[in-house]
């Protein structure tokens, strides 16, 4: 298993959501994406896309409106 | 949803972060500012006070649910996503039951005069048309509507003020080239009022069967799962 | 406790959103007699600018053609809709505070830059030949029983198409 980190930083919707979408496809089944974010859409758009594509997700906080959103490939 | 991994992944980081500042304390200042302009308004600008109230509301609404008219427009075709949209269609129809006795009550049983109907009734044309394609054009790649801009500039976006300021020139370059739109095209169209045809009961009906057919269609688009990348 | 948090902390799903949104709009027409909009306010923002500036706004078509916009008191700064712009910008800010997320984000990039600026001269040229904005054009436009929200809301569509091709070809 192996995490891939992405870093979305100061992006501006929905450049993280297409960023995630190319690099997912790049993973294998198992592998885990890091995504970090300050966007606060990401949080939303990025995880009810993730669960659409049957994705396992689920997202912290890692500081005040910094998060990092974690995609594991199925 | 929640994985193994990601559980364990979380773990880990949840030890490496240092506690969060937090920022209640501001959010009542901003709140007692904004209580302090309410009162002015209800002794100088009465008239402004519902404004003022409901514009608040507004901000908080769109800031806690993300609501975003360019994602609404944009996701279904670039993601495939109709969330958005059908949130928006289930306002329109809202709105059109609560605009529509609103009317009522302003026509009473006279004859239609446009000019005397609550709401935003202007003439469709060309211009529309145009004017969308443009507008939809500036939202998706400023990241941003004139609602979107407004809302993220609360949530400290600095590229939202350089939109803003980007609007702002537009709508001046628009005001300025607005004969040449107004002699050429506009001057030959007219406002469409839908009830002057069929009334006002039936045509809110028939909008809100076509904004329910629409939720529907979005519905099914939504479960087909487009992706244009 | 943990419910009350719950609700200034997670975001609301869109449809709520879409609900109280709606129901807003009817309040402001209903006790305001003016729907949702805002963007004629970035107009006159700039008119007053270009005023202080000494340009002669009386002379332009636009303004002579839509001289009754002002009641009694009102001017270019003091209208409805830096009013209504600026409680939405502060409810924002005060929701976000709320929820401790609130953080300044700088823009990333020249071409970032470029883009938010471009993007919203292309926004503000097109609400004033189609007669508003997302809001004024299209949310409180169909509700209101005019086509023209309807082919606003249809050609959206187009933009956001090019848009998005434009989007994943240059930003991406």
């Amino acid at each position: 298993m192996a995490e891939v980190k992405l870093d979305c930083m100061y992006e501006a919707c929905p450049i993280p959501l297409l960023k995630a979408h190319k690099e997912l496809k790049k993973m294998k089944k198992g592998d885990v994406l890091i995504m970090e974010t300050d966007h606060t859409c990401s949080i939303t758009n990025v995880l009810e896309w993730a669960n659409k594509q049957g994705y396992e997700v689920d997202y912290i906080e890692v500081a005040e409106g910094e998060w990092e959103i974690y995609i594991e490939k199925e | 949803m929640s994985s193994k991994k990601i559980e364990e992944l979380k773990k880990r980081r949840q030890i490496e972060i240092r506690k969060k500042k937090d920022q209640k304390t501001y959010a009542l200042l901003v709140l007692a500012l904004w209580m302090i302009l309410l009162l002015t308004f209800i002794y100088t600008d009465y008239q402004y006070t519902s404004v003022w109230i409901i514009g608040l509301l507004i901000g908080i609404t769109l800031q806690r649910t993300r609501f975003c008219f360019t994602a609404g427009f944009r996701d279904p075709v670039l993601v495939g996503s109709t969330s958005i949209l059908k949130a928006i269609i289930l306002g329109l129809i809202i709105s059109t039951i609560g605009f529509a006795f609103i009317q009522y009550f302003a026509i009473g049983g006279k004859e239609i005069v446009i000019a005397n109907v609550p709401g935003n009734i202007y003439p469709v044309g060309i211009h529309t048309a145009v004017g969308a394609v443009i507008f939809g054009i500036g939202m998706v790649i400023a990241g941003g509507c004139v609602s979107g801009t407004v809302m993220r500039i609360g949530e400290g976006f600095i590229l939202q003020i350089v939109v803003m300021v980007g609007i702002i020139i537009g709508t001046i370059l628009g005001a300025s080239s607005f004969k040449f739109w107004d002699l050429n095209v506009i001057k030959d169209t007219k406002e469409i009022y839908l009830p002057s045809f069929v009334g006002l009961p039936l045509a809110t009906i028939l909008q809100i069967i076509a904004l329910v057919g629409l939720y529907i269609l979005a519905d099914w688009y939504h479960k087909k799962n487009n992706i244009m990348l | 406790m943990k419910n009350l948090e719950k609700i200034y902390k997670k975001p609301w799903p869109y449809w709520i959103g879409g609900i109280i949104l709606g129901i807003l709009n009817i309040f402001l027409l209903l006790f305001v007699g003016k729907s949702m909009r805002m963007s004629t306010g970035f107009l006159y923002w700039g008119s007053y600018i270009l005023d202080k500036i000494g340009v002669d706004l009386d002379s332009w078509y636009y303004f002579s053609q839509f001289d009754d916009v002002f009641r009694n008191n009102e001017s270019l700064i003091n209208n409805f809709y830096t009013v209504i712009i600026i409680a939405a910008i502060i409810g924002s800010l005060f929701s976000i505070l709320l929820a401790s997320e609130f953080k300044v984000k700088k823009v990333k990039s020249k071409k970032q830059l470029f883009f938010g600026l471009f993007g919203g001269i292309l926004m503000g040229y097109g609400t004033r030949i189609a007669f508003g904005c997302n809001l004024g054009a299209f949310f409180s436009a169909i509700p209101s029983l005019s086509l023209h929200g309807w082919v606003f809301g249809i050609f959206m569509f187009v933009g956001a198409y090019i848009g998005s091709k434009i989007l994943i070809k240059f930003i991406l």
